[in-house]
């Protein structure tokens, strides 16, 4: 091989051109950005609700193990602690501080937000009907506090307001907080400043909680006893993080040591150990490089998950270390497999090009991210590794390895019939699969233990949060058009509920009405002077004091001329509501209307067509999501499958060849589905991925044994090599199947099985049965 | 005629001292009472007092349905923690938990009626003077917010039977209520 001086130094600068980009690259985990390019409403709306909405800043909290007296002062000194804080913008716990901010909001403006705001009401007619109204509420037993306010709002707007806001729910009080029916909970129920997604702030505000809680614990006598339990979707993001972290951590050290020990037995150099790795850490570099070239960012998914895919490179080095004959110079060991080895390659990069056609952003990164990093992998054992191996090196330990194999290879006849039963035992198994193969509860890919769910739904459940499932969704061209929109869709969902068809709903314009009906209700009340006449006929025959209704004049003359409410004028915890309600997108703004029990989603669906809307049920829209990921997958991994054997055919030239490398992955294959499903399993998404990875790891193994010949000189070496490769990636994946985390569990039991199946179908199946065996 | 006066002649000097604790339990003891009624209601918006009249049914231990028949037809029914208010054509419902105030008021007849003495203490501080023939229990309300509106209760009775029901407001509104059982 001629020496080209100039190729590591190309190498070295784009590595550090490489290293650069991605360290300036911006690393996302919204799953908005893994979803497809041309996502339907409702899959926005899905993606919206997961990442930022206001949904998915609520913390909720109970506090136990102490009598009700002493939690309620708990919940009272943990709400006073918190709501200083910068972490939070809204901390309920039922008190008077709870309310306080939508409360004052309404009464300072209910001339401005009242839908009883009207020409008519303000006339002498409509005011003697309030007045008389008044009278009959002054006798009943809400009298007593209604007096307090009927003398500012006798037209009664704030009572209806707060019925709208939604101040209606909420658990039970006991002692000044809210707590569970039977008084061994206390519950609050808090709204970050920070989204769910926002990991880091996450994981700020719930330690800021703990501590207070601390705090406040040990301030208060007999409350030594209590405990503190969190839930809500920034609480499980956490989670699932920490959880992850500690896995990975914990696998990955296991998963190299194992490796690292296995090649340092066969190597005996721990200097060629390192240079085995080269291959992976350049590969990944130019893979993170290429993507954010490509996309402008690397979803955090696409990462993670990447690197597995480009895991088959750490196999590069071992094929060039252990298959250099004793006294071979590395280039020569290299000349002699490289046309194998860049088949195998290529069949990898080929398989996976097929999920560059995909819709899903993460499909289509993960497609450039494996070939970009497969072609750098490639390159580098290629081009680099040769100059790098020390002179004479020699993988002296490695040819024990390969030698079970050897023996399986002796009695291939007897093998392939072993191969043939398992296979149709495999294609029973599947074909006898009740029930379909794919698993369709997002649940079961949840990371979350059954008891924190259950947690979650009772906590849901005791404070009253709604299940956000049904959106009412439309589009406007600009905020403005968006909440006259929203006004018009009111009545239509008032008709609804009035129906019991619709259980309650929010709109934005019920927080925020639109500029043109706040003027239109400024227009509507009437001057000082007229009011005041148009109030002494309307309260002529009943026994009111006119003389007291002074502030209800006053406050009707500021609204008059008050400046109309925007955005900024809402109080934080329905700031952060009506930013989940309206939302710009592109330049066009989206209404996304929360709806409460819906009872019939056929009317509710006409009612909202008639009116403009789209309804949406989010579980039909990520179960949707889901198929149609599920169904790209499966087209992607079997267009791949094509691909790979195409090519094959044209780099083997020969259908016989391509056939004896097909062969044992599919049936590879066929035994790990028939595997995973037994007792009843499903397949998840993750596995079909795994499925892609047994091909690309298992065409290299199969390449080398069609390539072998059974008793020349090399062949031990080239066996010795194949085993020594599948066993670190089945160390390395099946350590992974002991993740708490469904994807990385389900991904290393695929590939840890199918990899292994691959190495015995292959050394079956592929290689040649022309020489003669040799014992 | 021995047998008519026994419960009530030599039995009652026999007991040992009456108080909050016998009352509570002889309110207690009613399960289903319904009563007609007459308010008086002063307020420092009105101009001349607000006299109503209607029907009271209660069925222990948390129903309360107050039926106002004139000058306005009106329905105000508690049902365990809700209260639903129907008037000149329009309902309003409240949680019993959203506003102290109400719930304060509402508790503290509500918690009268059930002779439920730790739920009354938890709004208010009781005193009770008088005998079991005329008795007078004072509510002074503990909640911040409802003592700023509500001085205090004053509900009067006779044995089991509540006659009057007072609640003096702080802004010098007066309601007054007085009972009249019906015929069992």
């Amino acid at each position: 091989m001629r020496r080209r001086g100039w190729v590591p130094l190309v190498w070295l600068v784009s590595l550090v051109a490489c290293a650069i980009i991605a360290a300036r690259t911006r690393y996302p985990t919204n799953m908005g950005d893994f979803l497809p390019h041309s996502a339907s409403m409702a899959q926005q709306v899905l993606a919206g609700q997961v990442n930022g909405a206001a949904a998915s800043h609520i913390v909720m909290l109970d506090i136990k193990g102490a009598p009700a007296p002493v939690l309620a002062r708990l919940s009272q000194a943990l709400a006073a602690q918190l709501r200083p804080q910068p972490d939070f913008i809204n901390v309920m716990n039922g008190d008077a501080k709870s309310f306080a901010g939508v409360q004052n909001y309404v009464w300072r403006n209910r001339y401005l937000l009242s839908p009883g705001v009207t020409a008519q009401r303000f006339s002498t007619a409509g005011l003697h009907a309030a007045l008389q109204n008044d009278l009959s509420l002054l006798s009943s037993e809400l009298g007593t506090v209604m007096g307090e306010s009927l003398r500012a709002d006798p037209t009664g707007e704030t009572l209806g307001l707060l019925s709208q806001f939604g101040n209606g729910g909420g658990p039970a009080m006991q002692n000044g907080a809210w707590m569970t029916a039977n008084g061994n909970a206390a519950l609050l129920l808090v709204d970050t400043a920070a989204p769910g997604f926002d990991l880091d702030a996450q994981q700020r505000a719930l330690a800021r909680i703990k501590s207070r809680f601390s705090h406040a614990r040990a301030a208060i006598p007999a409350a030594a006893g209590a405990y503190l339990q969190m839930s809500g979707p920034g609480v499980f993001a956490v989670h699932i993080r920490n959880t992850t972290k500690s896995d990975v951590t914990r696998l990955s050290i296991l998963a190299l040591s194992g490796a690292a020990t296995l090649l340092i037995f066969a190597y005996r150099s721990p200097l060629v150990l390192l240079l085995g790795l080269l291959p992976i850490a350049a590969g990944a570099l130019a893979a993170i490089a290429a993507v954010s070239l490509a996309f402008g960012f690397v979803h955090g998914i696409t990462l993670g998950f990447g690197v597995t895919l480009i895991g088959e490179s750490l196999d590069y080095a071992i094929y060039l270390f252990t298959q250099t004959a004793r006294g071979e110079p590395a280039d020569a060991a290299l000349a002699r497999i490289w046309p194998t080895l860049r088949l195998g390659a290529l069949t990898s990069i080929v398989g996976f090009s097929a999920m560059l056609a995909s819709s899903f952003t993460g499909f289509a990164q993960l497609g450039l991210f494996s070939i970009a990093g497969l072609a750098a992998a490639l390159g580098t054992t290629r081009f680099v590794l040769p100059l790098l191996v020390p002179q004479s090196f020699f993988a002296a330990g490695a040819e024990p390895l390969g030698r079970p194999v050897q023996a399986l290879i002796a009695h291939r006849r007897a093998g392939r019939g072993v191969v043939a039963l398992g296979v149709a035992a495999a294609f029973i198994a599947l074909l006898a699969h009740q029930s379909g193969m794919w698993d369709q509860n997002l649940l079961n890919l949840s990371p979350i233990p059954q008891a924190a769910q259950q947690l979650n739904q009772n906590l849901q459940r005791e404070l009253g949060v709604p299940n956000l499932r049904f959106f009412a969704v439309f589009k406007a061209s600009s905020a403005q058009r968006a909440l006259q929109q929203s006004e018009a869709l009111a009545p239509v969902l008032v008709r609804l509920v009035a129906a019991q068809e619709l259980g309650g709903f929010n709109l934005p314009s019920n927080i925020l009405p639109s500029d043109a009906t706040q003027r239109q209700r400024q227009a509507d009340l009437p001057d000082i002077a007229t009011l005041k006449k148009r109030f002494s006929q309307a309260a002529r025959g009943l026994p009111f004091k006119i003389s007291a209704f002074t502030p209800f004049f006053s406050a009707v003359a500021a609204a008059r001329t008050a400046p109309l409410l925007t955005p900024s004028s809402l109080p934080p915890a329905l700031r952060l509501q009506f930013g989940s309600m309206l939302v710009r997108h592109g330049a066009a703004w989206v209404v996304v209307a929360p709806l409460h029990d819906v009872t019939h989603p056929a009317a509710v669906t006409r009612a909202l067509t008639a009116g403009g809307a789209h309804f949406v049920d989010l579980n039909q829209a990520s179960t949707r999501l889901l198929h149609t990921f599920q169904n790209q997958a499966v087209t992607l991994a079997v267009v791949g499958s094509v691909a790979i054997f195409l090519l094959l055919l044209v780099g083997l030239r020969s259908l016989r060849r391509a056939v004896a490398v097909a062969a044992p992955l599919a049936a590879a294959v066929a035994m790990t589905s028939a595997l995973l499903t037994l007792r009843g399993g499903k397949l998840s998404i993750f596995m079909v991925a795994g499925f892609l990875l047994i091909i690309a790891i298992g065409s290299n193994y199969c390449l080398f044994f069609e390539r072998s010949t059974p008793g020349s000189p090399g062949w031990p070496r080239a066996v010795a090599s194949i085993v020594l490769a599948n066993l670190c990636t089945v160390a390395a994946y099946g350590l992974l199947s002991f993740s708490r985390i469904p994807v990385l569990h389900d991904i290393g039991e695929t590939v840890a099985i199918g990899t292994f199946l691959s190495l015995v179908c292959g050394a079956v199946l592929s290689t040649p049965s022309n020489a003669a065996p040799t014992p | 005629m021995l047998l008519l006066a026994a419960p009530l002649g030599p039995a009652r000097s026999a007991q040992p001292a009456w108080g909050l604790p016998q009352l509570m339990r002889s309110l207690a003891s009613v399960r289903t009472a319904s009563a007609h009624f007459t308010e008086c209601e002063t307020a420092p918006v009105l101009s001349a007092p607000l006299m109503s009249i209607g029907t009271l049914t209660y069925r222990a231990p948390d129903y309360l349905s107050k039926v106002t028949t004139a000058p306005n037809a009106q329905r105000f029914v508690l049902e365990h923690n809700r209260v639903t208010l129907t008037a000149n054509g329009q309902v309003h419902v409240f949680a019993l938990s959203q506003d102290p105030r109400i719930a304060g008021l509402v508790e503290g007849i509500q918690g009268t009626l059930a002779g439920d003495l730790p739920s009354l203490q938890q709004f208010y501080t009781v005193s009770l003077t008088g005998n079991a023939a005329a008795w007078q229990l004072r509510l002074l309300p503990k909640d911040r917010s409802l003592r700023r509106i509500v001085r205090g209760l004053i509900i009067r009775g006779s044995g089991s039977q509540i006659t009057t029901i007072d609640t003096v407001s702080n802004d010098g509104g007066d309601s007054l209520m007085r009972i009249e059982p019906d015929a069992p």
